[in-house]
């Protein structure tokens, strides 16, 4: 038998503690089309019945006014479950009872399970079970599922689900003066037959002007409107009251019965432990340093520690890379197969985003931990009346922190914890800003070019630069929630603080793992599919046949200089083939990319693989072979030389290095030439690649010989001060223009979940370019014509943003434009 | 009477409710129902919002809101 089973209650009730205590680990969640609520299912089964459970997301009632009410009523009437189980908090039962009347009406038979029982006993409430059952005519179970209590109770009264569906009839509660309002209703109204629910139950959403119902109602019901305005209408006329005011008092006075008849409090009136912290934690004075010092944890736990860990995880993928590099068709001296080209940039783009696991594995733990405690709309609560003032919203404020509100953040999870934002135009702002922040893998490229220009100033640069961000999100948020996010919905800041609670580890792990998954799931595939589409930008339209050519001809004069070099040695008979000598070349870079990856037993896998070569490779007393290795050596230089030399004439001429060049003419106003362009180009990938091309485009010096020689001792920001004629004055440009710029594919790829629209995921990535370009212009060519400093014009640029900051926070508010004041409106 | 002259500490009742549409439907979930008692436990930080108790539990709510709640003192 199959049976399913709908789990109900309000937010902060333990719901989801309750759904991993019985679903066992089958579960799948599924995103709604157009709204970004989760609905995650769970089978499982209880004897011979297979049970489907839907962990309905968590709302304080079942009209429409909110993403989560509306996915729980869609879910509710369509999938037509056997069974509603209702979890109620029981040290908060007056205000859940007001969802359990609003459950017990649908018509569909409910079980109610007081979670956190021992959390009320400990409050002082006992509740007679018993007796809620004999009034609400329902079963009442005790539970509480973070001691693991009330399972089995829960399992025994699903498995008598068909039992309970025989004898059930239909709950009603007698609204008095609506009773006449409601069977008119009920009697005008055509329900299509297949539909099981209560037509009671629509006739009253339907009174209540439930949107959703009243399309629903539409298909059979032309004049759906009508009827239910007159009614609406006529009882306004009569009573003065409006119908939903009317239904929500009713509902409550019958909670305050049930609560009356069926709970005692003993302990009323003493301040509960929750009101103890709160006392600390919402203090005027000490609110501000805790906070603080939960981001700081949160920081170092999450991105120190976890950076730390990917020393760990590095390896692993180090090795894949490996795997795949063999597998793939050898090099051919300085020629390298596309296949194999392709194969390692797609495993590189990869790595290069699996590489932070550990880092979103933490975060997403610290994030669940700080859910269950209770402290994040503490947070919103703290700091609302700042981040209004600039149309974000109190709950804006993880999502900023785990961006990187200070340097070193990830815009992913930043973008992801958007979700609980209430009030859809802030959610939207911070969504668009949260990329804005300095993430983990910007740093890098801010300490090449401190180091490169600011040797001196390093620490004021990074002080500007850890908190600019902050300012022009603040600025760009103001300045989207007045203009193309005006017209957003704007919900009121009316928000449950609950009480502290002690997080579950088993609660905090599957959290962790499911938005973990997601993101392996959904990252990863558009990344590799992006990835492809660069690749071949990059590699498009090629060398031409002069420069081929040239290649070509270098590749022979290596060949030349190796074969004078071991032509002498007893052992050139094995090198004497261009076959074996490029398969030399190959044993030894990759015996060299083993012994760097730090895996073991590397010389013994060799030397068993191939122990002619060995030799070669570790040469130990034998003169002869050492002859062969130090001219190997110098190949293997002299290839990779050629490889770079290729590599970077081939991007120049690809499509990108074209893109790169087309820019100038506009990019120059910034003072950007065409490969700066094309690292921002290619940085879209991922953040770690404009580094990377940075360098491959520095690496190369044009000097040949030995000042290419001595070049490669230098460090990469010394190389790049030296070679790119660059001043300071262009790097503060460049620096400008990477705070601004847009997000990295993974940001977008979750920019596109969180907001369910590609329209507002390219916006995400034009906007900040635009923008950037524009502003680093303005910033480079009036910093030029009045010739400042590259660190003078940051500063100017810093207090600038600072001022307009500050002017904005005291322009006066507009007034919120759902509120009213019409009289009459009374209750 | 509104709301948002009840200082800290004290408490009071819902006379009536000035909001509309999503608001008042929003407050009528919350428990802000007419005769509801509310006590005003703090002002955030920055003196706003307000952290209030209705039926026993804590809600937040911003200044701009708490002036369309009509009340009158509890006791």
């Amino acid at each position: 038998m199959e049976i399913k089973v709908a789990l109900a209650g309000q937010p902060n009730c333990g719901k989801s503690t309750i759904f991993n205590m019985i679903s066992g680990i089958h579960q799948h969640i599924a995103n709604y089309p157009g709204v970004t609520v989760d609905k995650k299912s769970g089978f499982f089964s209880v004897g011979d019945i297979d049970i489907e459970m839907i962990d309905l997301p968590g709302t304080y009632s079942f009209s429409s006014y909110s993403l989560e009410e509306k996915v729980a009523k869609e879910a509710i009437i369509n999938e037509n479950p056997d069974l509603i189980l209702n979890i109620v908090d029981a040290s908060n039962l007056k205000r859940n009872l007001y969802l359990t009347f609003q459950l017990l009406e649908i018509g569909v038979p409910v079980v109610i399970i007081l979670n956190m029982c021992d959390v009320a006993r400990r409050r002082g409430i006992t509740i007679d079970s018993e007796k809620m059952s004999e009034i609400l005519r329902c079963p009442v179970i005790c539970a509480s599922a973070a001691k693991n209590e009330g399972k089995v109770e829960i399992l025994d009264i699903l498995k008598k689900t068909d039992e309970i569906k025989k004898n059930y009839e239909e709950f009603k509660i007698n609204y008095d003066e609506l009773e006449i309002y409601i069977s008119e209703i009920e009697k005008t109204i055509k329900v299509n037959n297949e539909l099981s629910i209560s037509k009671r139950w629509l006739a009253l959403k339907a009174l209540e002007k439930d949107q959703a119902i009243v399309n629903l109602l539409k298909a059979d019901n032309d004049n759906i409107d009508e009827i239910v305005s007159a009614q609406t209408d006529k009882f306004h006329d009569t009573f003065d009251r409006d119908v939903e005011s009317f239904l929500a008092s009713f509902r409550y006075e019958n909670a305050d019965v049930i609560f009356h008849k069926c709970a005692q409090e003993t302990r009323r009136g003493e301040l509960t432990f929750t009101d103890k912290i709160d006392k600390f934690v919402l203090n005027r004075w000490l609110s501000f340093p805790i906070l603080l010092a939960v981001i700081v944890i949160i920081y170092q736990s999450s991105i120190v520690f976890g950076y730390k860990l990917t020393n760990y995880t590095w390896p692993v993928f180090a090795a894949i890379k490996n795997f795949i590099s063999d597998i793939t068709p050898a090099a051919d001296i300085s020629q390298i197969p596309m296949i194999t080209d392709m194969a390692m940039w797609l495993t590189n783009s990869t790595i290069a985003l699996l590489n932070y696991l550990p880092i979103f594995f933490i975060l997403f733990a610290m994030i669940a931990i700080l859910e269950d405690v209770g402290y994040m709309p503490r947070m919103a609560f703290i700091l609302d009346k700042v981040f209004r003032k600039f149309g974000l919203h109190g709950q804006s404020t993880l999502p900023l922190v785990l961006g990187g509100a200070f340097v070193g953040g990830c815009a992913v999870p930043g973008v992801m914890s958007t979700k609980g934002i209430s009030d859809d135009r802030a959610r939207m702002a911070t969504i668009l800003t949260v990329p804005l922040m300095n993430c983990l893998a910007k740093v890098p490229f801010y300490t090449l070019l401190l180091g490169a220009f600011f040797p001196k100033d390093m620490s004021i640069m990074l002080f500007y630069i850890s908190t600019v961000t902050v300012l022009a999100a603040l600025i760009i948020a103001k300045f989207l929630t007045s203009t193309v996010l005006k017209s957003r919905e704007t919900a009121p800041f009316v928000m449950e603080l609950p009480p502290y609670h002690m997080p579950t580890f088993k609660g905090v792990i599957i959290r962790s793992f499911e938005r973990v998954w997601i993101y392996i799931k959904k990252v990863c595939t558009i990344v590799i599919a992006v990835a492809v589409i660069l690749f071949a930008l990059l590699q498009f339209p090629g060398l031409s046949t002069e420069k081929q050519e040239h290649y070509n001809q270098e590749e022979t004069k290596a060949l030349a200089k190796f074969d004078r070099a071991v032509k002498k040695s007893t052992y050139y008979d094995k090198v004497d083939t261009r076959e074996e000598v490029a398969e030399l070349l190959n044993l030894y870079d990759g015996y060299r990319a083993k012994k760097m990856g730090g895996s073991k037993d590397v010389d013994e896998k060799y030397q068993a693989k191939n122990p002619d070569m060995y030799k070669f490779l570790v040469p130990k007393a034998d003169a002869e072979a050492k002859k062969i290795n130090s001219a190997l050596r110098k190949l293997s230089t002299d290839r990779n030389r050629i490889l770079r030399e290729q590599k970077n004439d081939k991007i120049e001429s690809s499509l990108l290095g074209m893109a790169g060049r087309a820019l100038e003419p506009i990019s120059q106003f910034a003072g950007f030439d065409w490969k700066i362009n094309v690292a921002f180009l290619s940085s879209f990938a991922a953040r770690e690649s404009a580094v990377a091309t940075l360098g491959s485009i520095y690496e190369s010096g044009k000097e040949s010989g030995e000042a290419a020689n001595a070049d490669e001792n230098l460090r990469p920001e010394e190389r790049m001060a030296k070679n790119s004629g660059y001043t300071p004055l262009h790097a503060a440009s460049i620096i400008i223009f990477m705070l601004l710029t847009p997000p990295c594919i993974a940001t977008m790829i979750v920019v596109k979940m969180q907001t369910n629209s590609w329209v507002w995921m390219c916006f995400g990535m034009f906007f900040p370019f635009v923008l950037a370009l524009i502003v680093s212009s303005i910033f480079f060519s009036i910093s030029l014509a009045a010739s400042i400093s590259g660190l003078a014009a940051m500063s100017w640029y810093y207090f600038i943003l600072l001022a307009i900051v500050v002017i904005l926070w005291f322009v006066p508010e507009k007034r919120i434009n759902w509120s009213g004041g019409i009289k009459g409106n009374k209750i | 009477m509104h709301l948002g002259l009840i200082e800290s500490g004290n408490s009071c009742k819902i006379k009536a409710l000035h909001a509309k549409d999503k608001l008042l439907q929003k407050l009528l979930d919350m428990g802000f129902v007419v005769g509801a008692q509310i006590e005003v436990i703090r002002e955030a930080p920055l003196y706003d919002p307000l952290e209030l108790r209705i039926h026993n539990y804590l809600v937040s709510l911003r200044k701009s809101e708490a002036e369309l709640i009509e009340v009158e003192p509890w006791k």
